[in-house]
């Protein structure tokens, strides 16, 4: 009895131990048995399990050895919008990517860039250490370029067609074939036993009107709605399927809730508020910049290529910076403090800081009048001033005139223009003179006279006219800077230091913003920030504020090929689902005029932006301007990205009779396509083909050259193909029969005809034709180059596709990854202070179509220069009238991360930095008891959720920052059932909080709308009413 | 703490000596110190202390041979220990340690043998299951004197040498100012002897109960007790004075830790209890035996766990949790098993009772 | 008219920046002066290679492409890191600026002095002619005493190898004749790497510019860090004292 129970706790005793030591028993056979690390080199074993390099450059002598395992091709990073030129290292046996760093060729991720002439050797021995070049040359790739790869072999890829099982949303997909897809979509029928869907057949309607008591709406075939994100080099393609084969006009990117409302500021000082044209600081030779609302080296487009100089210009001393934000982030460097500094500001304030500026400088003498009043390119050229504004034309102010806020143009005083061309192009601006004449803008030789407040007489009345030059400075004079500096929380001695500081560099100056624009009066504040620009004359300046350069075609008409046009296309017209179109041409218009009461229309358009993402929703399922029967989401995730709006649409969504088709093209379930009823897998970074251009701040002309350096993953059709966005719009034109795809589809300059049958088709001619755009077409590649780059594997298919003095000049493009025009052609060598690329067209200090558009709630008129406006809904109600501070003490803004983009949820990086805790000023959470690392609930008018907050002083006090790029559902967050496979569960992908989930409506339009700023339609995110709760 | 710098993206480093360290300093610890408590009775031969040594012998002998075995697992290459042998590194006290174990562990074994030879004859006597084993093992059965204290010579030097790497290789890591203090190896030390006392007391609670045996223990745990509250005293002295550097930046380290202050709190409470029971109760012999051995494991854990838990470069601390594998939780039980394995097998041939025998007649039962 | 606006050659006559700057915005204090400059290693008589790294932490933008690609060049696993960029808000008491940005790059310091060296129990890490401290994988028993002897918190234990692991300047690269993948890709161009004994090297030119502001990590300590700072702040150079981050390994199985 006594043994057996020693016994028994003596086995016991073992089997614990057994258990706890069998580990160690493990890596003691593992000893043995365990896999040899590979050995790189000889000697001692000390690299662990490091990648083999990918050559050898002897340091001595520079002899290049390459690794014969290994490939590396120049194409682009699709980790953010950026899309920088990188160098793809692959293993050839496994075809994985090791490893990504920058394309030297790239002026996106070097500086100065290596002309196109270096081969691809030279361009290699370029990163080494031999004769230090490596550091010289440094070409780069940013912590979230070098980890996005990953969602590459993700077990949350998309890798063939699926179609939902059971409700939308529900989570449950059935894998099927390429073909049923293109069938079921096209033809439609009962494809989820909930009774006849139409297809994608049935939809191109091409003569029915959608509303025949509203023509303007256009045809039925503008139901089908195309949705998606920044151009990934692709977009034309889709353009080509869309607008003009299959004829919808309703295509639109993600723009209204990116960055839109400074673009929508920066178009209506360049004058095209639908292009929208930006300029963005000459880093490289900038003396001081203003970033109000964008980050520097924490975010921004381009991100990296901006961080690498800003960086070098704050080192060097050169550079003087300071990031204007509600936030601490990147942007500011303690140890290059004296350079860059940080002002915290109220979220949506800008505007009065700005104006406040302007106002100081308006007062002392500090606006550079001299340039302003050039009224002409020529004119300011032949003074030496590389660009021009309005300032000086004369506008109509008088009350009540019918041409108010409108300038005066030459027929209104008697000039001779013809009367077809009464206010069009043909009917020139009119300056005054400081001899007191009336003269055409455009020819005229002297400078404006820009204080001439006058009456004249215009058809025989008596009409008070002023320059935007006044109307300007009264705009800015409306307040004092006492009251510019309680509303923006900025002491009046930094709003004239900024001031001082902004005019005291010439031209080597300039204010720039983006995100930090999108609150609830972005428009304004944004106009205002780059109206300092205009004021000290800094565009087209070497380090003043430059333009892109521009990009060389692929989808011209030439100069090889004809990309842009086809036989039978279509010509899309009418209303766009945004409303981004004048209400006074709508029906409803005239009908409500008719009924003598033209204002309040039903709700809010937005005759002064361009496509907007945001009314899209809301707009098709609640059928105004009308309802959408086909919603395609390519790559682009609204649900994510716009706050405040799932709330307002998830039930709509789900119902099928209120959306009968969902057609994702991803390849990743993200938390908006996550309710489509198909999927088409696309190509994922690496694997695509597409010309993408820098986005902005890159001097010199260039385009990027898309390729897919590894094989794609997705599945093929019964033909062979891969799978993707091409694939899949070339089978829907030739199942619906539709022009300008398949044989006979693409012809050359000589008319001769070519098919349209695979991606390349279209791709390869559009690298012909940007090797051939230009003065000269660019050389040919040869042989090594396409070796070492792994061009050689498409070496066949350009050789079969493009002509024989083409595919060389074609492979150049490839094995370069793009077409890049020399670094040293950024200024123009007749004047090295001028940019060669330059913004030729006036800047408008008054924009007539914002200062003559009505609101379509109240029909009231908005302000046409920049001015201070606080955050407000769209009919003008301040949002603190609604939302007072009483109730919802604090506000909450985004930032991006300096780390994440929303695009994929990098593993690598949610590794270093797995959340996002919001951060709280210490005497906030003073106030509630809160410290850092506690969780706490933050609670606006749109919703609730639960996060953890980090206290610092970081952030302005009565504000809340919350990182974007985290708080995901799905792309990993939710495990999707397809077909018997269920992916893994990733709690850590479901990690922190989306700013997107606390969204506001606006009362002012029912509620029913997200809350949008009134001109530009872009969605807010900055300074949402909040309060912050212990849990 | 300094509120005026927070650190808002940095990364944690994992402890890298596991429990399984933990636990090798622990059992090491307790062997080299009942190997010092059973000299008095087994090798000097001081009366009413025989029952006492013979049970911290076995103690000794028990943790003695546990404790390499964790040693091991907390290697992350166990198959290669022998390359301690291959590339001595005179340079590390960790290289000497791995030639310092065998010493000792080889010496005590000769010297448990030879002092338990007679058991072993008297148990091969008395029959039983396990009669023969015992028989060989006695191998005659002789007593030896000479080579008794041969061996408890070898084994001394043996423990002397790895009370002082054990404390040394902990000591001169200038990394972690916790651990760079010249008084650590004395409180490892001195935490060892007084553990090791402990474990005396249990098994003599959990065999005779031999009450003058326990009171005899409790005054040497007293004793211990004192001493540890002395050095703790002078750690503290040194620390706050600032006349020594070295204990300076241990306290300025670790002070601030709110975990830190909750083990040392918990320590001095832990000494102070054992103390005042051990020297007005000293019947105790269970709860104070049990509290000795608590506070010297505890000391390691807080040195080891709490040390490592000390970042280097960052700011604030790290928080361990332990892991449920075998590099946490499994792990402790795991050495804890063995330990039970061990003291099984050897009380099968050695039982507790008869080896307590000496002091009292209940010894014979 | 505005002196300021001339055109357009005197563009550059504009106002000293500096008188103005105080207008605004007291100076946001720069890095402490007072530590302790770093010696430059004298070795050049050895006549090989000696390699180093200068950080330059006004360069450095905490995009941690240097954490990333380390990574993924050395197959590091996760949850353990080569290098890391630290990254903290700092609140500051003497200017208008309530709080600012300081980031710090941190990687094995390939000491002169290594303290990780002498405690290896066989030898397994050793400091190659070039300077290079390096861990003999074959014959690392795993016994993490290095782990616990570097100051710099620079190791740690790979698990999948069950090694010792740390930076290795990617000795593999650089053997190679190129960068280390770090360096290869800061996209600040804060990380310089080179040869020391290389007079004309980008490193060796740039260090003796950098001379008067070269600091070194926790100097005290003598480990005669390869690594030298240009930018480092006095409150950074040892353990940091402040609100330590929220950063917890992911709970992913061990492979
Ligand atoms: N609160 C808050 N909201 C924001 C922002 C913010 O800062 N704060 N930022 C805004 C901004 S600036 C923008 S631009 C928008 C972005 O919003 P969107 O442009 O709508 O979408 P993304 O989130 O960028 O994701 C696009 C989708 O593309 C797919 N995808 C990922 N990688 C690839 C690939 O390699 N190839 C293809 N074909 N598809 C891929 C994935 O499904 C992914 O979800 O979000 C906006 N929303
Ligand atoms: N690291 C990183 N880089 C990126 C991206 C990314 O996801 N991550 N995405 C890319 C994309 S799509 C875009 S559009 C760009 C955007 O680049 P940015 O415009 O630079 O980035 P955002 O974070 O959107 O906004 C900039 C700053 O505005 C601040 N802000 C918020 N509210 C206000 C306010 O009311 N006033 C002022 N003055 N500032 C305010 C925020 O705190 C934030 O720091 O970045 C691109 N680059
Ligand atoms: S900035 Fe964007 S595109 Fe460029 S490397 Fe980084 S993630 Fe990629
Ligand atoms: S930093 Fe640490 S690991 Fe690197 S050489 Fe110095 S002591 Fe050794
Ligand atoms: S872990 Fe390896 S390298 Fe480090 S001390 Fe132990 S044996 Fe040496
Ligand atoms: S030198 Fe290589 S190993 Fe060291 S931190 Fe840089 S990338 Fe990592
Ligand atoms: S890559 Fe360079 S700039 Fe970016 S975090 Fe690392 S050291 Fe700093
Ligand atoms: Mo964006």
């Amino acid at each position: 009895m006594k043994i057996e129970r020693r016994e028994l706790i003596a086995a016991g005793g073992l089997a614990a131990f057994a258990a706890g030591f069998s580990q160690t028993l493990g890596r003691m056979v593992a000893n043995f048995t365990g896999p040899e690390d590979k050995k790189i080199a000889e000697g001692r074993h000390i690299h662990g399990r490091s990648a083999e390099p990918e050559f050898t450059v002897d340091p001595v002598t520079g002899e290049f050895t390459p690794n014969p395992n290994q490939q590396v091709s120049y194409t682009a990073c699709l980790g953010c919008t950026t899309q920088c030129g990188v160098r793809v290292r692959v293993d050839k046996a496994s075809g994985q990517v090791i490893r990504v760093v920058g394309n030297p060729y790239s002026p996106l991720s070097t500086e100065p860039h290596l002309p196109m002439k270096v081969s691809v050797k030279e361009s290699l021995v370029a990163m080494s250490r031999f004769q230090d070049k490596g550091l010289a040359g440094r070409s780069t790739a940013c912590g979230r370029g070098n980890a996005a790869m990953d969602q590459m072999n993700s077990p949350f890829r998309v890798l063939t067609p699926l179609k939902r099982v059971g409700p939308r949303n529900s989570g449950q997909w059935q894998p099927i074939s390429f073909e049923q897809l293109v069938k079921e979509v096209v033809e439609g029928g009962d494809l989820f036993g909930e009774g006849h869907v139409d297809g994608l057949a049935a939809l191109r309607d091409l003569e029915t009107p959608i509303d025949p008591a509203a023509p303007e709406l256009g045809k039925r075939v503008n139901q089908v709605g195309v949705l998606t994100s920044v151009n990934d080099g692709r977009e034309n393609f889709s353009r080509r399927f869309w607008n003009q084969s299959f004829g919808t006009l309703n295509h639109v990117g993600h723009g209204s809730y990116c960055g839109g409302a400074y673009r929508s500021g920066s178009g209506a000082l360049f004058g095209d508020l639908k292009k929208m044209p930006h300029a963005k600081p000459d880093l490289s030779n900038a003396e001081f910049v203003l970033f109000i609302g964008t980050a520097p080296g924490n975010a921004g487009n381009p991100f990296k290529i901006f961080g690498s100089k800003l960086a070098k210009g704050r080192a060097e001393g050169r550079l003087d910076y300071v990031v204007v934000d509600p936030v601490l982030n990147n942007s500011q460097n303690l140890a290059a403090a004296d350079h860059g500094r940080w002002v915290p500001i109220r979220p949506g304030t800008d505007g009065a800081l700005v104006m406040g500026m302007m106002r100081w400088m308006f007062d002392n003498d500090r606006v550079n009048a001299a340039y302003l009043a050039w009224p002409n390119l020529t004119a300011a050229e032949a003074a030496g001033e590389p660009s021009f504004t309005n300032a000086g034309w004369l506008v109509i102010v008088e009350d009540g005139h019918p041409r108010q806020g409108r300038f005066l143009r030459g027929s209104d005083i008697g000039m001779a223009v013809a009367a077809d061309d009464r206010y069009k192009d043909a009917d020139p601006y009119v300056i005054a003179t400081a001899g007191g004449e009336l003269i055409a803008a455009e020819t005229a030789t002297v400078p404006a006279l820009l204080e001439t407040s006058r009456v004249i007489e215009v058809g025989g009345k008596p009409v008070m006219v002023k320059t935007p030059f006044e109307l300007l400075r009264e705009s800015a004079r409306r307040f004092e800077l006492a009251e510019y500096s309680a509303a923006c929380g900025i002491a009046e001695e930094i709003i004239i230091g900024l001031a001082d500081e902004f005019t005291r560099h010439g031209r080597k100056a300039s204010a720039v913003a983006h995100g930090g624009m999108m609150a609830g009066n972005g428009f304004n504040n944004a106009y205002a920030v780059v109206t300092l620009n205009a004021l000290i004359g800094n565009l087209n300046w070497k380090g003043g504020f430059i333009i892109n350069g521009g990009g060389f075609k692929d989808n011209g008409a030439g100069p090889r090929y004809d990309l842009e046009t086809f036989p039978g296309q279509v010509k899309p017209a009418g209303t766009p689902i945004g409303r981004n179109v004048p209400y006074e041409r709508s029906a409803e218009f005239k009908r409500r005029q008719a009924e003598g009461k033209p204002y309040p229309a039903t709700d809010a358009w937005f005759p002064n932006a361009p496509g907007l993402g945001t009314e899209w929703f809301t707009g098709a399922l609640r059928g105004y301007p009308y309802t959408l029967k086909a919603l395609v989401l390519w790559s682009c995730n609204p649900l994510y990205g716009i706050p405040g709006i799932r709330p307002l649409i998830e039930d709509g969504l789900k119902d099928p009779k209120k959306l009968p088709l969902i057609i994702a093209v991803d390849p990743l379930i993200n938390e908006s396509n996550a309710f489509a009823d198909y999927i088409v897998p696309d190509s994922i970074m690496y694997e695509s083909w597409g010309f993408p251009a820098p986005w902005a701040g890159i001097p010199t002309k260039a385009t990027t050259a898309r390729w897919p350096v590894v094989e794609p993953k997705a599945a093929t059709t019964a033909d062979g193909q891969r799978i993707g966005m091409e694939t899949f719009y070339i089978a829907l034109a030739k199942a619906m029969n539709l022009p300008g795809f398949g044989p006979d589809a693409i012809a050359d300059m000589d008319g001769k005809r070519y098919p349209l049958d695979r991606a390349e088709d279209w791709y390869l001619r559009g690298a012909a034709n940007i090797a051939f755009a230009g003065k000269a077409p660019v050389g040919d590649a040869t042989d090594e180059d396409m070796a070492l780059t792994g061009v050689e594997r498409i070496r066949p298919l350009m050789e079969a596709t493009l002509k024989p003095e083409e595919w060389r000049k074609a492979a150049m493009i490839y094995t370069r990854g793009g077409r890049y025009q020399p670094a040293g052609e950024a200024q123009d060598a007749a004047h090295p202070e001028w940019q060669t690329n330059r913004f030729r067209k006036p800047l408008w200090v008054w924009n007539e179509n914002i200062g003559t558009a009505r609101n379509t709630m109240t029909g009231k008129r908005v302000s046409g220069c920049a001015t201070w406006m606080p955050p407000s809904f769209f009919d003008g109600t301040p949002m603190r009238a609604v939302h007072t501070e009483a109730d919802w003490p604090l506000q909450i803004v985004s930032y991006k991360s300096a780390l994440q983009n929303s695009y994929s949820i990098a593993t690598r990086i949610t590794g270093l930095h797995p959340d996002n805790p919001v951060i709280v000023h210490p005497a906030d959470a003073g106030r509630l008891g809160l410290a850092t690392g506690d969780r706490a609930r933050i609670r606006t008018p749109g919703g609730a959720a639960e996060c953890t907050v980090i206290v610092h002083e970081g952030v302005m006090p009565g504000v809340m920052a919350i990182e974007h790029g985290y708080g995901h559902r799905e792309l990993g967050a939710r495990p999707h059932r397809i077909g018997d496979h269920t992916q893994p569960d990733r709690p850590d992908l479901r990690a922190g909080i989306n700013l997107n989930d606390l969204g506001l409506t606006d009362p002012t339009r029912g509620d029913a709308v997200i809350w949008v700023d009134a001109v530009s339609g872009t969605a807010v995110r900055q300074g949402l009413p909040a309060r912050l709760e212990r849990v | 703490m300094n509120p005026n710098i927070v650190e808002t993206l940095n990364v944690a480093r994992e402890v890298a000596w596991l429990p399984w360290a933990v636990q090798y300093f622990f059992l090491i610890g307790l062997s080299y110190g009942a190997y010092l408590l059973s000299l008095p009775g087994i090798v000097f031969r001081r009366p009413g202390w025989t029952g006492i040594s013979r049970l911290a012998l076995l103690g000794a002998l028990v943790c003695g041979l546990a404790a390499p075995v964790a040693l091991l697992a907390d290697l992350h290459q166990p198959g290669r220990f022998w390359h301690f042998y291959a590339w001595f590194t005179p340079s590390s006290w960790m290289s000497w340690g791995a030639f310092f174990i065998p010493v000792y562990l080889g010496g005590l074994l000769i010297y448990a043998w030879l002092a338990f030879r007679p058991e072993l004859a008297r148990h091969a006597e008395s029959g039983g299951k396990l009669a023969g084993l015992a028989s060989v093992l006695a191998y005659g059965g002789h007593e030896s004197r000479g080579a008794l204290k041969a061996a408890a010579l070898l084994a001394f030097v043996g423990a002397a040498l790895v009370a002082l790497y054990t404390g040394a290789e902990v000591a001169v890591v200038r990394a972690r100012p916790l651990w760079n203090t010249p008084l650590l190896p004395l409180q490892f030390f001195i935490t060892a002897f007084a553990g090791a006392v402990g474990l005396a007391l249990l098994f003599n609670r959990f065999s005779v109960r031999d009450e003058a045996a326990n009171r005899r223990m409790a005054g040497v745990l007293a004793a211990t007790q004192v001493l540890a509250l002395a050095v703790g005293a002078l750690w503290l002295a040194l620390g706050v004075s600032g006349i020594s550097p070295v204990h300076a930046q241990a306290l300025a380290e670790v002070g601030p830790s709110a975990n830190w202050q909750l083990s040392a709190a918990w320590a001095v409470a832990a000494t102070v209890l054992t103390l005042v029971l051990a020297w007005k109760w000293p019947g105790s012999g269970l709860l104070i035996g049990l509290l000795a051995l608590h506070s010297a494991w505890m000391m390691r854990w807080s040195i080891f766990i709490g040390g490592q838990e000390v970042p280097k470069t960052g700011a604030g601390y790290y928080t361990y949790s332990l892991p449920l594998g075998p590099e946490g939780l499994l792990g402790i039980v795991g050495t804890a098993g063995l330990w039970i394995f061990l003291f099984v097998l050897i009380t099968t041939l050695l039982p507790l009772d008869r080896l307590a025998a000496g002091n009292t007649d209940k010894a014979a039962a | 008219m505005n002196k300021a606006f001339e055109t357009p050659d005197s563009a550059a006559g504009a106002a000293p920046a500096s008188a103005s700057r105080r207008n605004f915005l007291r100076g946001v204090p720069m890095v402490t002066a007072a530590a302790a400059v770093a010696p430059l290693p004298a070795m050049a008589s050895t006549g090989k290679q000696q390699w180093a790294m200068l950080i330059d932490v006004r360069k450095c933008i905490g995009c941690q492409a240097c954490t990333v690609s380390c990574i993924q060049e050395n197959a590091v696993p996760e949850g353990s890191f080569r290098t890391v960029v630290s990254t903290y808000s700092v609140k500051l008491t003497d200017s208008a600026q309530p709080a600012g940005t300081y980031v710090l790059p941190r990687l094995c310091n390939h000491c002169d002095n290594p303290p990780c060296i002498p405690v290896c129990p066989v030898s397994a890490t050793y400091k190659r002619e070039d300077g290079i401290v390096a861990v003999d994988g074959d014959r690392c028993v795993g016994c993490a005493y290095c782990v616990q002897a570097c100051p710099y918190d620079a190791r740690f234990i790979n698990h999948e190898t069950n090694k010792a692991d740390k930076c290795t300047f990617c000795a593999h690269r650089v053997d190679a004749g190129l960068l280390p993948a770090c360096v290869e890709t800061c996209v600040g161009g804060a990380r310089i790497f080179g040869d020391i004994n290389d007079a004309e090297g980008e490193l060796a030119r740039r260090l003796r510019e950098a001379q008067p502001q070269l600091k070194v990590l926790k100097p005290e300590l003598e480990t005669a860090p390869r690594v030298f700072y240009i930018g480092l702040d006095e409150r950074f150079t040892g353990k940091v004292e402040g609100q330590g981050t929220l950063w917890k390994p992911r709970s992913l199985p061990h492979a």
